[in-house]
């Protein structure tokens, strides 16, 4: 919702930025009623930042059997060889990287890189 | 009480352990920590008896206790960063914005 306002706004904030606030509403005038911009966080990372940095931390997680190539489709199980307790410990890697924060529901279901991006994805707190 | 505890009991129990092992600022000790959880947690992976399973998920939720403690404890100190530890932690921090 924001976002579509910073866009929107972003042209009149930048010529703006130098001036005061008050300066900046006078600025706008009065024939428009526009609401304080108010800038809340960078944009969210799109998906291929994320399969990349997905990707990052697997090939640093040092008990990847296949560390030769990390796709959306690789499975933690059946392609890296990594055991219920490795998948956990990575998920940990993967929150960290993020800053979020995966529920145990979730968690479970995550058994690929594919959905753990998704997951990201659709998470807004991850940055 | 004494009911085994499930699979995803203990997978939660392992996720907490990495959790706060990783907290420590301390390499020596966060190596330690997530070395050892590691080889606690497999070594035990093939116990089936119920009663043993209780003892030791009952020891490691003991250990937990004391490995947030301490984990919470380091973070009150600040350590030089060793020549083994890469400068930048998360290259994700770095990227842009």
């Amino acid at each position: 919702m924001f976002r579509t306002t910073l866009r929107a706004a972003s042209p009149i904030a930048s010529r703006a930025i130098s001036r005061p606030l008050v300066a900046k509403s006078a600025f706008i005038g009065a024939s428009k009623f526009v609401a304080p911009i108010r800038f809340y966080t960078a944009a969210p990372v799109d998906k291929k930042e994320i399969t990349s940095r997905v990707i990052d931390v697997i090939k640093a997680f040092d008990k990847t059997a296949a560390s030769s190539e990390v796709t959306g489709q690789t499975y933690f199980h059946k392609d890296l060889g990594l055991d219920s307790l490795d998948t956990v410990e990575l998920l940990v890697a993967i929150e960290e990287e993020f800053d979020i924060e995966i529920p145990d529901k979730v968690a479970d279901d995550l058994k690929s890189v594919g959905e753990t991006v998704d997951y990201i994805a659709s998470n807004p707190e991850a940055n | 009480m004494s009911a085994t505890p499930t699979r995803g009991q203990v997978l939660k129990l392992y996720k907490q352990f990495m959790k706060n092992a990783r907290q420590f600022n301390d390499y020596n000790f966060r190596e330690y920590f997530i070395r050892r959880a590691r080889i606690g947690f497999k070594e035990n992976k093939d116990v089936h008896d119920s009663q043993k399973l209780n003892t030791l998920f009952k020891e490691a939720q003991r250990d937990l206790g004391v490995l947030k403690r301490q984990s919470v404890l380091s973070q009150m100190y600040t350590f030089d960063k060793l020549v083994v530890e890469p400068l930048i932690k998360s290259h994700g921090h770095s990227r842009g914005l």
